[in-house]
């Protein structure tokens, strides 16, 4: 009775913060119901028995899935609620055949039938295993290739972030410390006489020193020579 | 062995699987502009897999079920770091993230 | 003791080519930034050649507990997954020639883990690992897809791609658990006894063969799951659209072959309705929407939907000279793909690439050999004799018309007749317009690549005959 009960509630938890991960307005409040979603997941995998992965959707999705997810929201700069727009227009359509689809499914699965039973063996823990030593135990040997498969998916993973997004074009600043160390206020500072009343910005912006604070940066990084580029956009900052 | 699900069913889990499902087509439907909501509808769409994968196993007492879990929440997870820097790279190059932007290419 | 050896001894292949990557990534990662991407490559064609090799070698059997399986099926299909991957790294190596930086190195070492990813599919014996192959292979491609990430088109088409594949891997995946839910394994051998069983099919169990079937179809580009593909075809670069053309295809072939034939084989009635109307619609389809393009990138993106359409027809046959039917027509394809890959690819004015039809005009003056191996190319896939397309066609429409298929191959003959303009077209454009200015003088490797397909491609019927014996050996094994 109890675990019925318990049942209900994650359940219930679950496909309501589900339903608001794809309707709120604000991007952050949708990860974050995301996150209260896998938690009742969570919860349910726990009455099934499975406690290893219960805890593994906890730690994985919740600790780094969503927070990957948040990270990305905040990241980018966008306008979320431009974005809604459409949502308005399509929602009684899209609630229609929802229901639709899901009357199917529920047709379809209800009185679910399984093939007799003694047609294949039960791949089974030896008795007195928990639950996580008994899957440790087969993906160590039964499913070791598939194992390590999975091992090369994280990889390809990591080699496509990386590939994708590492930009090598200088941009942090990393400074020769000798030169920086050397570096007088005489050779740091440069006064310019700027007219009453007359915005900096029509002055050419922040000016920097050319020679010190180009000659202190490594070659290659952020602010060195040779990269009329970044002094443009430096200007007006 | 009895299932550890035999007290509620496994009826019960595949209803609330396939709502699962269903909320994460419709979200991927609803939100055709913001990819950052379609990337978590299919989230929840594998997590309704998982629900399956986990009820089923329970009820055939059967541990491929929970290992093919283990697998999944793997590769899930490098899908949506690949998803995530493939959204980031594009953002660089439009400044937006809208799928109906995706205009430059027709036909 | 024993069986773990020949546990390693079997997925050797597989296991040698991903211990290469490694060892590949780890040197390019020591070379400087920007460089590295020609040792890697002809590193990466190097560990092909010897995994294929190996592949040759392998002895069968069944391995892992089960999971894994190696036949001459899977044999055969890996030898062709891995002439796919060579095709595509050769294509890479003389790629950029102008001032943009270099692909980066990771794309050589992304091209060999999806090999792998499509070695491991080609040898399921278990969905888990279907799955874990599939992905291992599509998460590798949407990256290269993106590869070229300060272009607009090239992010694009990896966006697309990844939305679109991630959902079909989900459907898949909801599928695959509806399937266990009723067999309560995931095991070929155990589908096959628990469907077997039974005379009344559970609806359950038909709803998740259709999702299983949707997201395979996805990943072939199968009408009506083929929106993406013009897309990305376009955007992604050529090399990796030659990779995307043909090593995943074939090894999405060998799941969908091992898969329809194996544990639902006894189901083939119910399903052979389903292939036969993707089939139909992706022949016409393809045949149709090609007309009006004028990029040879997305006229080759509507000619793979169609090729896949004729390729299913074998498997919609359901018989053992089906599955060998698709075995010869996708090697077929594979090598006429190829080779229009390599002529796509040595396409470029002052460095840079161009990709629209117009700019084949008067090649058929300028540069007589590229033009004479892309008319062989376009000729073979009209299904002219006696190029190599043609004994595919022919194969596919015998075995669909001894199971009775009628009304299919006369669609697609029809739809052969239709697809026939838009390649002759290209032959037109080639040799009977008004010459645009010159193409640059390609590059030896692709010289090398185009010839060498053109040649395979009209000799084709002096390999015809160990092929077929090699398809037939390998449908068997399907069978049996």
């Amino acid at each position: 009775m109890l675990a019925q009960l318990v049942f209900y509630v994650f359940a219930a938890v679950l496909l309501l913060s589900a339903a608001m991960v794809i309707s709120v307005r604000n991007p952050v409040h949708a990860v974050l119901f995301l996150i209260l979603a896998f938690f009742n997941a969570a919860g349910l995998f726990l009455i099934a028995g499975a406690e290893f992965l219960a805890m593994l959707l906890v730690i994985v999705y919740v600790g780094a899935v969503a927070v990957l997810f948040l990270f990305v929201v905040m990241m980018l700069d966008i306008d979320f609620t431009q974005l809604r727009e459409g949502l308005q227009r399509h929602a009684p359509i899209g609630i229609c055949v929802g229901g639709v689809l899901f009357a199917e499914l529920i047709m379809a699965l209800s009185h679910w039938t399984m093939a007799p039973a003694g047609v294949s063996v039960p791949l089974q823990a030896a008795p007195g295993l928990t639950n996580t030593a008994a899957l440790g135990t087969l993906i160590y040997t039964h499913y070791v290739l598939l194992f390590q498969a999975c091992g090369l998916v994280l990889l390809v993973a990591m080699i496509g972030a990386i590939v994708l997004t590492l930009r090598q074009t200088g941009s942090g600043r990393r400074q020769n410390i000798e030169k920086q160390h050397a570096r007088t206020p005489e050779e740091t500072l440069v006064l310019v006489r700027v007219p009453l009343g007359e915005n900096v910005l029509e002055q050419g912006g922040f000016l920097r020193p050319q020679t010190s604070y180009y000659d202190t940066a490594v070659p290659g990084s952020y602010g060195s020579t040779g990269q009329p580029a970044v002094e443009k956009e430096e200007t007006g900052a | 062995m009895t299932p550890a699900i035999a007290p509620i069913g496994l009826g019960s889990y595949l209803v609330v699987s396939a709502a699962l499902l269903v909320l994460g087509v419709l979200g991927i439907f609803l939100n055709r502009k913001n990819i950052i909501i379609i990337l978590m509808s299919m989230e929840l769409i594998l997590l309704a897999a998982n629900l399956n994968f986990v009820a089923f196993s329970s009820a055939h007492a059967d541990l491929s079920g929970q290992v093919m879990v283990l697998f999944v929440l793997t590769i899930a997870a490098a899908e949506a770091a690949i998803g995530l820097a493939i959204v980031t790279v594009y953002f660089r190059n439009r400044g937006s993230i809208q799928v109906e932007d995706v205009t430059m290419m027709k036909g | 003791m024993n069986a773990m050896s020949v546990n390693w001894i079997l997925a050797l292949p597989e296991i040698t080519l991903a211990l290469a990557g490694l060892v590949i990534l780890v040197f390019g990662v020591l070379q400087r930034p920007g460089k590295g991407i020609g040792a890697c490559t002809v590193l990466s064609i190097a560990a092909f050649v010897g995994c294929a090799v190996l592949v040759a070698l392998s002895p069968d059997g069944a391995a892992y507990a089960g999971t894994f399986v190696n036949d001459s099926f899977a044999r055969f299909m890996k030898i062709l997954v891995l002439l796919g991957g060579l095709v595509a790294l050769l294509l890479t190596v003389s790629y950029r020639t102008d001032e943009r930086a270099p692909l980066p190195f990771e794309t050589a070492v992304l091209i060999l883990f999806s090999t792998v990813g499509a070695m491991i599919m080609a040898s399921s014996a278990n969905l888990m690992t279907l799955f874990v192959g599939l992905e291992l292979s599509s998460l590798s491609i949407y990256i290269l897809a993106a590869l070229e990430r300060d272009d607009v088109l090239s992010s694009e088409a990896g966006l697309k791609y990844f939305v679109l594949g991630s959902l079909a891997s989900g459907l898949l995946l909801y599928g695959m658990s509806l399937v266990y839910g009723y067999a309560g394994t995931m095991e070929y051998s155990g589908l096959i006894a628990a469907i077997q069983q039974t005379t009344a099919l559970p609806v359950g169990l038909m709803v998740g063969l259709v999702f299983l079937v949707v997201g395979l179809c996805f990943k072939l580009s199968v009408v009506p799951f083929h929106m993406w593909t013009p897309d990305v075809y376009q955007g992604a670069p050529t090399p990796v659209t030659a990779y995307m053309a043909g090593a995943p295809k074939f090894a999405t072939f060998a799941l969908l072959l091992r898969v329809m034939s194996g544990p639902f084989g006894a189901m083939a009635p119910r399903w052979q309705i389903l292939i036969e109307t993707l089939s139909i619609l992706s022949m016409v389809y393809g045949a149709l929407a090609a007309i009006p393009q004028t990029n040879i990138k997305r006229l080759m993106a509507y000619s793979s939907i169609g090729h896949m359409g004729y390729a299913l027809m074998g498997l919609a046959a359901a018989s053992t000279n089906g599955v060998r039917a698709t075995l010869v027509y996708l090697a077929a394809y594979l090598v006429m793909n190829a080779g229009v890959f390599a002529v796509i690819t040595a396409m470029r004015r002052k460095g840079r690439e161009v990709t629209s039809l117009a700019d084949l005009s008067g090649l058929g003056r300028t540069d007589p050999g590229l033009a004479a191996a892309l008319a062989v190319f376009m000729f073979s896939m009209v299904g002219a004799p006696p190029l190599a397309g043609f004994f595919g066609k022919l194969m596919v429409f015998a075995a669909a018309w001894q199971s009775g298929l009628y009304v299919l191959v006369g669609i697609g003959a029809l739809s052969s007749v239709i697809g026939a303009y838009y390649y002759l077209r290209v032959v037109k454009v080639m040799y009977f317009d008004a010459s645009a200015e010159r193409l640059d003088q390609p590059a030896r490797s692709l010289v090398f690549v185009s010839g060498s397909m053109g040649l395979a491609t009209v000799f084709f019927v002096l390999a015809l005959g160990p092929l077929m014996a090699l398809a037939r050996q390998a449908a068997l094994a399907l069978g049996g």
